[in-house]
């Protein structure tokens, strides 16, 4: 017997709102009334106003605030598991950037994995499946025994270089070996060379000694990485750049994260522009920077969802962007 | 003692310093901080493998961090092949929360922030006061507001209580949603219908408020806990949520001994529960000492007025001592607070588990005082004391509050000074039971006799 038809109930968490807004509009629904509070003893508590019983459930919350990460991670955790108490069909976590997604292997004795702490965490809460966006390691899918959708900000991405760059003298350079794959896409769906800088890291978040391989003299190179934090590591994959030659730099980041003091090194730096998309709130960040653009990927969560409810192929989203 | 470790998160260093103290180990050295993006990181100095963990950790201050930092550090222990994990959780987070938009409204914190001196004897949380305009529909507060009322809109109108019951004050704000995330952030997003006195939207749909018990548990036993020792659990079934041993110690034990020991003619006291839900506490304690008991029971009702009724009618019967009216266009709830038993000229022991926004004991505290007792003793084992609580416990009826370390307390002693305030060490008894825990000898020694 099939199944009978539901319906997408979108939640926002309290991360992005902006975002949400921009998916709820794009899907043509109004976000369900669900909520999420903080008593004045610091817990949080979630309030349902509308039933998802047998409902479709799309719960939007990003992994960021320096302050607040901690605070989202439960919420979202909080939400899933009010959604499953209410008897909810699915439940499916959207998680643009998706939290402590660079503790991924115990690189040291006794650290912690973290990330695949969350993928058990948001399991237990009673997730059904998960979509994120460009994961720092394409293998955090298998700390999930749930499908997850790791849709990329690549087609975005391109789009925005055909848009605004010429070929011709154009060069795409990962500002670390780990992100080399990526670029080597990039360059190779636009047909242009390819160039890497080496980094040398001795403690997390500070970079000491970096080498370019390729030769980038006289072009427009365009930095590519999953994300931007302290920004340190794109300020000096610039300088080194523009040391060799480059004309101008452009860095092009899918989550930038931006804490502390980036934006200030990003206004100082020698970066002509970095542009971002918006898995995470960048409004504060636009103000104070205005090196700063924005693409919208709303489009491609939205569309993702819609897919999933259907039941459709996501993967075309992998390589087109949704109109 | 071989292979015994004990950790400590960032939430309570001192009272794991002590329960190493009374062990007589060194503290395992856990370095924890935070990315630059705010994310938890840990690194466990010394070697765990084969040991038998213990990590401390109380759900205070900011509990979301506390709680996210405990499942790392034990998920982190277990990767690092530790033989078992107990987590030690003097407070357990999230044990306490309401069950009903209802219940929000009165033991949840409605808090709209007042001045600081404006905290008054009587206890009353503060009002926007009777000038801001009718209907409005935006909601305003007072300029010193980082608390927003999380008063789960009853109807649109916010809780308040009348300050004497032959006062009337009509509550003349309304906010379209409640306002959520009462101190860090961001209420835009949150997108709830206004809601009537029974919590039910215009669609007909109650609003509910999860309770978040069972997931914690899941989460827990998730990052790899073998084992919990706690304290006071505010529901003895949230042992039941588990499927590890919970090992739930009580303080009962310290509290009749400071009750035995430092307050004259203890037979002479009376032992009073600030809410029905706490009797049995309460009497187990009278029981212990051999003195009487009292109870303070509220009641809320919703009833359907036509015009908003006379407060000064309704609470001039003998019991109702304190009434709390919320109005609302057409729904009225009608709160009253009464006392059952005898408390004139007598000593006051308020026995409660946990205080946190500390209006329930407030409030019963001044309803003692009218009620013509002497002095008031708040016996607490949980001082939360979120928010302004600790400001409004000063300002308060209580003239001494006794609690324990279970979550750090120096903050509020700097506040309340000696002379009113006390704290009772429960180092002693986690250790001892960790001792036992390790050792594998009985636990349920500690529950009546303490140590």
């Amino acid at each position: 017997m099939p199944a009978t038809p539901n319906s997408i109930k979108l939640i926002g968490g309290n991360s992005h709102p902006e975002l949400c807004e921009k998916v709820s509009k794009k899907l043509g629904l109004s976000l369900a009334k669900v909520g999420a509070f903080q008593y004045t003893n610091k817990e949080t508590a979630v309030a349902v106003g509308e039933s998802v019983r047998d409902e479709d459930v799309y719960i939007i919350q990003t992994g960021c605030g320096e302050q607040d990460i901690n605070d989202f991670v439960m919420e979202l955790l909080i939400i899933i598991n009010a959604c499953k108490i209410a008897s909810a069909r699915r439940i499916t976590a959207v998680v643009p950037n998706f939290p402590y997604a660079r503790q991924d292997k115990k690189d040291k004795s006794r650290a912690p994995i973290t990330a695949k702490l969350m993928a058990n965490l948001l399991q237990t809460a009673g997730c059904n499946h998960v979509i994120t966006m460009d994961l720092h390691a394409s293998q955090i899918q298998g700390f999930f025994r749930v499908p997850v959708d790791n849709l990329y900000a690549e087609p975005s991405v391109l789009r925005y270089i055909t848009n605004n760059f010429d070929k011709k003298d154009l060069i795409i350079v990962s500002p670390d070996a780990g992100g080399a794959k990526r670029v080597a896409s990039i360059a190779d769906k636009l047909d242009v060379q390819f160039a890497l800088i080496h980094k040398e890291r001795q403690k997390a978040n500070e970079v000491s000694r970096m080498v370019l391989v390729g030769d980038v003299s006289d072009k427009v190179c365009i930095l590519i990485d999953d994300m931007a934090d302290t920004c340190g590591t794109l300020c000096k994959a610039a300088d080194i750049l523009l040391d060799n030659g480059a004309q101008k730099v452009v860095a092009m980041v899918t989550h930038g994260i931006m804490s502390s003091n980036a934006t200030e090194k990003l206004n100082n730096s020698k970066l002509d522009r970095i542009v971002c998309t918006n898995s995470l709130p960048l409004n504060d960040k636009l103000a104070q920077c205005p090196k700063l653009e924005v693409i919208d990927i709303a489009p491609t969560l939205a569309e993702a969802i819609r897919r999933l409810h259907n039941g459709e192929s996501v993967s075309y989203l992998f390589n087109n962007i949704p109109e | 003692m071989r292979d015994l470790v004990v950790l400590g998160g960032s939430s309570h260093p001192s009272l794991t310093r002590t329960i190493c103290r009374n062990l007589t180990i060194e503290q395992g050295e856990v370095s924890s901080r935070k990315f630059s993006n705010g994310e938890t990181s840990l690194e466990i100095q010394d070697s765990v493998r084969e040991k038998d963990v213990f990590i401390v950790q109380s759900g205070c201050g900011d509990v979301n961090d506390n709680f996210i930092e405990l499942l790392i550090m034990i998920a982190a222990c277990k990767t690092a092949s530790a033989k078992r994990v107990t987590a030690v959780l003097p407070l357990f987070p999230y044990s306490r929360q309401p069950d009903s938009p209802h219940a929000a409204g009165l033991t949840g914190a409605p808090s709209i922030s007042t001045k600081k001196e404006q905290y008054t004897y009587e206890s009353v949380p503060g009002t926007p006061g009777p000038f801001v305009s009718k209907n409005s529909d935006t909601f305003t507060s007072d300029s010193d507001s980082h608390t927003p009322p999380p008063t789960l809109n009853l109807g649109g109108k916010s809780v308040f209580s009348g300050l004497k019951p032959q006062v009337e004050r009509t509550q003349s704000y309304s906010s379209k949603f409640f306002t959520p995330k009462s101190i860090v952030t961001n209420s835009a997003s949150t997108n709830l219908p206004p809601v009537d006195a029974y919590g039910k939207t215009e669609s007909g749909y109650k609003q509910w408020i999860a309770q978040n018990g069972t997931l914690i548990a899941n989460l827990l036993v998730t990052a790899g806990a073998d084992r919990l020792i706690t304290m006071d659990l505010h529901d003895p079934q949230f042992q039941g949520f588990f499927n590890i041993p919970v090992d739930n110690l009580y303080s009962r034990p310290l509290l009749k001994h400071y009750i035995l020991d430092y307050i004259p003619n203890y037979q002479e006291c009376v032992i009073v529960s600030p809410d029905s839900g706490g009797a049995k506490r309460a009497t187990a304690v009278a029981d212990a000492i051999g003195c009487s008991f009292a109870l303070i029971h509220k009641e809320r009702r919703a009833k359907v007025a036509k015009n908003p009724p006379s407060t000064a009618a309704s609470s001039s019967s003998v019991p109702m001592s304190a009434s709390n009216t919320i109005l609302s266009s057409s729904n009225t709830m009608v709160a009253t607070t009464m006392l059952v038993g005898d408390v004139r000229d007598k000593v006051c022991v308020l026995i409660d588990d946990l205080v946190d926004t500390s209006y329930t004991i407030t409030r019963a505290a001044k309803l003692l005082k009218d009620q013509g007792a002497k002095y008031v003793y708040a016996l607490v084992t949980h001082g939360v004391f979120s928010g302004d609580a600790i400001n409004r416990v000063n300002k308060s009826a209580i003239d001494k509050v006794i609690t324990t370390n279970s979550v750090p307390q120096s903050e509020r002693m700097k506040v309340l000074g000696s002379d009113k305030f006390e704290v009772l060490d429960v180092s002693r008894i986690l250790a001892e039971s960790i001792r036992r825990i390790h050792n594998g000898e009985s636990v349920s020694m500690l529950f009546d006799h303490g140590w």
